[in-house]
């Protein structure tokens, strides 16, 4: 191996060229402002950099653009691209190709969609085994069960075997880790690895890249729009915003003292300070007591059935907010389904006293949709969707379900004339605004958010949350909210109960469980969670560096395999 | 794997029952008395005597009850023995064995034709849609849908036998006989697999994972062969069974133009001369075949496709 370089990006422009146009020399030919415009930024050997800013700012791209694979109506227009000694912009194909998955690799997002269904990950990690390492057959196997091992795959016989689909988020994850370390690149694109896992994944999958910069000198440019997983580990901080870098500097400078009104409202977004005093519950009646409650898929009497949840009993109390927390996977989803009726129990009581009766049993308890693109028929207009629940309930007129449908989007801040669009021309913020929209339509007393705001970026996920408890205090509305995020279940809620494989192991007041949880798995939540802050403070900042430099090892809820340091606490 | 084998093989063994009982019921919902019909076609007379009717019926169980007679005629079925041809007099497994062999080499060969015309075509036309040889491609082979095939067999017959004397015009003796039904059965084939593989290929090129692996340094050639290619190849494998069965009774038009003996053509004349254990002998052959080339198609593309109905396993 040669020795590292550093990929430096000078003044890079990148816009909508015709197809015909590939690297600076076609500049001039282009139409419309350009995506990205004097972005320059530069990633050494060993060093962590972060990149944030909220979706659509160009982060991705100017990813893509670093490895010149750039859709074809995208061009770059101007500005260099330099990894050690080779402008990137000029490179010929072949070059570029011994480069992309070498010396610059590319973890990206969503790491199920980004592997051949069809493939083993043994078949995948042969590729760049074979171009950049030219290493085949046995000795490939070898390297491949090696690179599986030190992501921490417990078995990387069974890992090398295994198809995409038959890994779960996190270890997909991994396996794609494994796929862009397998090149042995001096610098690596992270471009928003964490953002599909729950926070114990992420600080797993971040320590990973962590140990590599440290032990072998990687350099990550590591891209995000949640500014707080960025803190313990970047030296660097970019803060980009419409194509543009708007604020750079060192990260403990910049997250403490960010100078652009851009970079303090992304700090704010993530500094979800619990609300400050939150009522307490109007009454103390209870609006849904959960006695018992199992659920069982899969056949009734044979082992090959899958329990999803086990004997959990939760009551829930008018205008209270619960929190439900767990791992993917704990069964948060399948209680929310069991609550609406979606899933039926298999085992115990759901029991509503929703009181002053009238209000249509079976519509009081509604659900908001973790994937608000998903929650919508795409062929459907929102009116259309939004008029659908409407007919459950007779004797109203069109106008009327109108005049009902206007009034919900004035509650959730949505523009009347969105309504005549379809959900492919909506943003994430508007639909899940929507999706809440449609809950209310039909005045509920209960309203469960399953991860409502987690695909959302920080800003808007903040203006979400923010909008569901003005709601709760106008209506008076009991919410569950289920989240794997700390922050959110800390911000918005009353009480907090924990499922762990389908079981609850806790339930306690917000305060006193983030304080001091008592079970072992909450602990590991919380302080997975934690090391960015502590009550909303960027204290922990003093202490990041000596933190990530300590190799103590950290007992690993999930399988207990994964080494890497302690959170630092202050 | 194994649990969905298992599955899979009940679900067959289920279809081919239901549909053996259904075809059982035939002569009980055509018109006629079947024990007549035996009679009058072994004795030389039409007159028959209620008395040889009475006795004939007798002799073969058919007042006993309908499910004894059923599992009694699937046995004879299961055993080889498909009755005698109220027409020829003969075993019916003798006309219905030969009349397959015909037919599977028939489509056999208008299915390979068509695969080794659709894959290059629908992959050239996949990989740039909206290109000219894409339009082209998609232009042609649309068009061949529209030609019937009693249009389609003349003017071939026409060229490569009348005009230029290349091909016999009917018959089944050699290859060369083989050559122009083979092809006039693979035009809507050919058509149906370009604009399968069109789309599959369409499909594979824009899953993210393509991308992701240019990442890793494939090349764009390397990314199509490696990556492109195989994923879109695979939805032709079911549309490949689907076609393979239908074919297996459904070329009746090709081999009654070009005297192929073919099943097609049995089945038709069976039905035409009211020959019902001939009907009977060769629906219940052609059914078990499709629903076992079918469930083949449903393993190979598990094979292929491994997440596809994960849920299944």
């Amino acid at each position: 191996m040669t020795k590292s370089a550093s990929l430096v990006l000078d003044g890079l422009e990148v816009s909508l060229a015709p197809a015909s146009a590939t690297g600076p020399s076609a500049a001039g030919a282009h139409s419309g402002p350009p995506l990205l415009s004097g972005v320059s930024l530069s990633v050494d050997p060993g060093e962590f950099v972060a990149l944030v800013g909220s979706s659509g700012s160009g982060k991705t791209l100017t990813a893509m653009s670093s490895l010149r694979l750039l859709p074809p109506q995208l061009g770059i227009t101007g500005g260099s691209i330099r990894l050690g000694g080779l402008d990137l912009t000029r490179a010929t194909e072949p070059e570029l190709n011994a480069v992309r998955g070498g010396r610059l690799g590319m973890l990206f997002q969503q790491p199920k969609r980004m592997f051949n269904p069809n493939r083993t990950i043994g078949h995948h990690l042969k590729e760049p085994l074979r171009l950049h390492a030219g290493l085949r057959g046995r000795k490939a196997r070898a390297k491949a069960l090696e690179l599986l091992d030190e992501v921490g795959f417990a078995d990387p016989a069974k890992g090398v075997r295994a198809y995409p689909h038959q890994l779960s988020g996190g270890m997909a994850q991994r396996a794609m880790t494994a796929l862009a370390l397998a090149g042995q690149p001096d610098i690596l694109l992270a471009d928003e690895p964490t953002s599909a896992l729950d926070k114990v994944l992420e600080r797993q999958v971040l320590q990973l890249l962590d140990r590599e910069r440290r032990e072998r000198g990687l350099g990550v440019l590591y891209i995000t729009h949640n500014i707080a997983s960025v803190a313990s580990y970047a030296d660097r901080v970019l803060v980009m915003n419409a194509g543009s870098i708007v604020e750079a500097g060192p990260a403990s400078e910049l997250l403490t003292r960010p100078s652009t009104a851009y970079a303090q409202q992304l700090l704010a977004a993530a500094r979800l300070a619990p609300e400050s005093r939150r009522r307490p519950p109007s009454t103390e009646r209870e609006v849904l007591i959960l006695d018992g409650v199992g659920k069982r898929f899969g056949p009734r009497r044979r082992k090959t059935g899958h329990t999803a949840l086990e004997d959990v009993s939760l009551t829930l109390k008018r205008g209270e907010i619960l929190g439900v927390l767990g791992q993917s996977g704990s069964g948060k989803s399948t209680l929310a389904r069991t609550i609406v009726g979606l899933d039926a129990a298999s085992t115990g009581t759901i029991t509503r006293q929703l009181g002053e009766a009238g209000t249509g049993e079976a519509t009081a308890v509604q659900l908001v949709f973790q994937e608000p693109h998903g929650a919508f028929d795409p062929r459907m207009t929102l009116r259309t969707s939004l008029h659908a629940p409407l007919r459950k309930r007779p004797g109203l007129s069109p106008q009327q379900r109108d005049a009902r449908i206007g009034a919900v989007m004035d509650e959730v801040e949505l523009d009347g004339s969105l309504l005549d669009k379809r959900p492919g021309q909506c943003s994430g913020g508007q639909l899940q605004r929507a999706t809440i929209a449609r809950a209310l339509l039909l005045e509920p007393q209960v309203l469960i958010c399953d991860e409502a705001t987690s695909a959302l970026d920080a800003l808007t996920q903040r203006t979400i949350l923010g909008l569901l408890l003005r709601l709760q205090r106008e209506h008076d509305l009991s919410l569950i909210v289920i989240s794997h995020d700390m922050d959110v279940v800390r911000y918005m809620c009353d009480r907090v109960a924990v499922l762990l494989h389908g079981r609850v192991i806790e339930v306690a007041e917000t305060g006193e469980f983030f304080a001091a949880p008592r079970h072992p798995h909450s602990q590991a939540l919380v302080s997975a969670a934690i090391p960015c802050r502590t009550d909303g403070l960027w204290t922990v900042l003093d202490v990041a560096k000596p933190a990530r430099a300590q190799s103590a090892v950290v007992p690993n809820v999930m399988a207990g395999r994964f080494p890497g340091p302690t959170p630092g606490r202050s | 794997m194994i649990p969905f084998i298992a599955k899979r093989t009940a679900t067959l063994v289920a279809a081919v029952a239901v549909s053996s009982f259904a075809v059982f019921l035939i002569p009980y919902f055509t018109p006629g008395d079947p024990v007549r019909k035996i009679i009058r076609s072994r004795v030389a007379g039409d007159a028959v005597d209620n008395g040889s009717v009475q006795a004939l019926g007798e002799s073969l169980g058919l007042h006993d009850p309908l499910a004894v007679q059923y599992f009694r005629w699937l046995g004879d079925v299961l055993s080889g023995d498909m009755g005698l041809s109220y027409v020829s007099r003969t075993a019916v497994a003798g006309q219905v064995l030969p009349a397959l062999t015909v037919t599977l080499s028939l489509v056999t060969m208008a299915l390979g034709i068509a695969v080794a015309v659709s894959l290059p075509l629908g992959i050239i036309a996949g990989l740039r849609p909206g290109s000219a040889p894409d339009k082209t491609i998609t232009a042609v082979t649309q068009a061949l849908i529209a030609m019937p095939e009693y249009w389609v067999a003349p003017v071939l017959v026409l060229v490569f036998a009348l005009k230029l004397s290349v091909l016999p015009s009917a018959g089944w003796t050699d290859l060369s006989s083989a050559v122009l039904p083979a092809l006039t059965l693979a035009l809507r084939p050919i058509s149906y697999f370009t604009s399968a593989v069109r789309a599959g290929i369409i499909d594979a090129a824009a899953a993210d994972h393509v991308p992701a692996a240019r990442a890793r340094g494939l090349s764009h050639a390397q990314s199509v062969l490696r990556h492109v290619i195989p994923n879109g190849l695979v939805p032709l494998s079911t549309l490949f069974a689907v076609w393979f069965a239908g074919l297996l009774g459904g070329s009746v038009i090709v081999e009654v133009i070009f005297a192929v003996p073919g099943m097609g053509r049995l089945l038709f004349d069976a039905v035409i001369n009211s020959d019902i254990p001939v009907a009977q002998g060769g629906v219940v052959v052609v059914v078990a075949l499709a629903v076992g080339v079918t469930t083949l198609a449903d393993f190979v593309h598990r094979l292929l496709s491994p997440a596809v109905g994960g849920s299944l396993a």
